[in-house]
């Protein structure tokens, strides 16, 4: 943590403006927005809501929004950590959200790993493999909702 | 999900949020004592206008360091505490509210007096 403040990122971050952090944040907020916004509808989709429509037409445009949306929440949460990183050493809230986040992306793992999930653009998927699939989303939207919850909580500690 | 309902949901959020005590606009005060705090000493380390909230540090008499937790950045700059104001070294007194935990020496500060001046930078806080 000291290693991180005391870089390059952090003397940036401290030392370009009084509105530098608050952009940063608003970027940060941006891309948690569309990241559980777009997780949601798909797991959603996965835990058996909107079966009328096909999982394929709901992961078309959800998995690159979350994707490219993670990354952007990733780097501005770098950012904002950055700039006083040691402040939160002891702050349980960071010790609730990364493995939180580490989970989700386990679970994204785990999820390409399924054939179901790499087939599901080519055919039917059995009612096991949907079921398979709804477990993966069930873990998604614990796992995201608490890093979300115990980020949002880090700066009431 | 009808669209009555997504709206009856809408309007009771917009409602808590319109109607949500005002201390919930700042990162709480909740860790913080009730009661009025004041504390005298030197400037340890000068103000930093970084986010989330402004900072500097202050020795007491009896040489601890206090860390000082001001208002976010663009407010406290506007209450006319900027980054290099206050020199190093120089007497400051400050009011706010201590850290509900005793073993740590932090002040969410509301108002600083150096040299005769005041900075008020949570003007709407007594």
């Amino acid at each position: 943590m000291a290693w991180l403040q005391g870089s390059a990122l952090g003397h940036a971050m401290r030392e370009s403006g009084v509105w530098t952090y608050g952009v940063v944040n608003l970027v940060h907020i941006l891309g948690v927005a569309a990241l559980f916004g777009a997780l949601l509808v798909l797991d959603l989709r996965l835990l058996g809501v909107w079966r009328k429509i096909a999982l394929a037409a709901i992961s078309e445009p959800t998995v690159p929004v979350a994707t490219i949306a993670f990354f952007v929440a990733a780097a501005s949460g770098v950012c904002l950590l950055a700039t006083k990183a040691t402040e939160y050493v002891g702050n349980p809230f960071l010790y609730i959200k990364f493995p939180a986040i580490a989970l989700g992306l386990l679970n994204v793992a785990a999820l390409n790993s399924l054939a179901a999930w790499r087939q599901h653009k080519t055919r039917e998927l059995t009612a096991g493999e949907q079921s398979k699939l709804a477990v993966v989303g069930g873990i998604s939207l614990f796992s995201w909702l608490t890093a979300v919850t115990a980020g949002r909580m880090i700066g009431y500690w | 999900m009808n669209s009555r309902l997504s709206s009856s949901i809408c309007a009771a959020i917009l409602t808590v949020s319109l109607t949500a005590p005002p201390a919930w606009a700042h990162h709480g005060w909740g860790g913080n004592s009730e009661e009025e705090f004041e504390l005298s000493g030197t400037v340890d380390t000068g103000v930093s206008l970084a986010g989330p909230h402004a900072t500097m540090k202050l020795k007491a008499a009896d040489g601890k360091v206090w860390d000082l937790t001001l208002a976010p950045p663009a407010a406290t700059q506007r209450a006319g505490l900027k980054e290099g104001i206050i020199p190093v070294g120089a007497p400051v007194t400050i009011h706010g509210h201590r850290n509900m935990d005793p073993k740590r020496l932090e002040v969410k500060t509301e108002r600083v007096t150096w040299n005769g001046r005041t900075f008020n930078v949570y003007p709407d806080r007594k």
